[in-house]
């Protein structure tokens, strides 16, 4: 049992550079981490001293919490969960793809305007999900 | 307090999330997801925050039923869900590697339960998987100075299950005849008291 899982190459590259992209494009940005759905940690770049595999654990289950809650309350599906904290803000999202199988979440301090958050989240969690389609297609092929 | 808490927990797999399916009066809330390490178990999905489940027990009494997620990492939402409730229902695969060192990881998680004596032992697979027997569950326990009730079940059986559940009542009422001379010592105790005379 591995909390930690290896991508194929090709999805790897474009997780690591989509996790930094995000903390390199917004100042008020202190990380990003990408995980599995079931929580094991992929990529991360996080400032502070948080543990960034049990963040990715957490994650993984806020998310399912989410889209659980989402159809509990029918309200939809969960697009993605916030925590504003007093100290900072946790964004989380499921990366959309043919198979959902990872999460992308982003740590912000709570100057940061949470839609530039959310847009940011939103375009790595794509890139993402394209990388994982394009290998998830040529592998079937 | 009309609608204690009674917790699930134990290894992926070991069946946590088909008990509370097996017993559950309403259809079970779960929080399932595609399980990405099929070296760890080989099932498509695995619960990453928690199942939720409903039963009745005795005349009114609600059981609240939660099931916490396996793995390791996931070890904060174990004492979150742990907080607070009646008792613990450890689950034991014995087709894994080594049941007793997974056994091992429950009990330290799950410390205050068992100071209480709100712990019951369900061990599954054991038809197929017959090592460690029950004597082997008993003797690693009194290793540990412990005193739990170890059951083999069948999950996917209703009334395995509720077995599990009354095991747990009778171990809590054995422990207030020796520690209070029988007088619930809280609201949690009174309630189990009630909820057996209401099922006999």
């Amino acid at each position: 049992m591995s909390d930690r899982m290896k991508l194929p190459e090709p999805i790897a590259a474009v997780v690591e550079e989509s996790v930094r992209g995000v903390h390199r494009r917004v100042p008020g940005v202190t990380g990003c981490i990408a995980a599995t759905v079931d929580g094991r940690l992929l990529e991360h770049v996080v400032d502070n001293t948080a543990d960034p595999r049990r963040m990715a654990a957490m994650i993984g289950s806020m998310v399912a919490l989410g889209e659980t809650i989402g159809k509990e309350v029918r309200i939809g599906r969960s697009q993605f969960v916030v925590v504003h904290a007093l100290d900072g803000i946790l964004l989380m999202q499921r990366v959309p793809s043919r198979k959902e199988l990872l999460v992308v979440a982003t740590l912000a301090r709570t100057t940061t305007n949470l839609g530039v958050v959310l847009h940011e989240t939103r375009r790595a969690a794509g890139e993402i999900g394209e990388a994982l389609d394009r290998w998830l297609q040529s592998s079937a092929a | 307090m009309n609608e204690p808490k009674l917790v699930f927990a134990g290894t992926m797999g070991a069946g946590k999330t088909t008990a509370i399916s097996a017993i559950s009066e309403i259809p079970p809330i779960s929080t399932d997801v595609a399980n990405t390490d099929l070296d760890a178990h080989a099932k498509l999905a695995t619960t990453v925050a928690l199942d939720y489940g409903e039963v009745t027990f005795g005349k009114n009494s609600k059981l609240r039923l939660y099931g916490t997620p396996g793995q390791d990492r996931f070890d904060f939402i174990w004492s979150l869900l742990a907080r607070d409730a009646l008792g613990v229902i450890l689950l034991v695969d014995n087709s894994r590697p080594a049941p007793l060192t997974d056994l091992n990881q429950y009990l330290d998680a799950f410390g205050d339960a068992i100071e209480q004596g709100r712990l019951v032992i369900g061990v599954g697979r054991m038809e197929e998987f017959p090592l460690p027997n029950l004597e082997a569950y008993l003797e690693h326990l009194d290793a540990r100075q412990l005193l739990v009730p170890v059951i083999p079940v069948d999950v996917r059986r209703r009334e395995d299950v509720l077995l599990l559940i009354e095991s747990l009542f009778r171990q809590i009422e054995c422990l207030l005849e020796v520690t209070t001379g029988g007088e619930p010592e809280d609201d949690w105790s009174e309630l189990v008291r009630t909820a057996r005379e209401g099922s006999e």
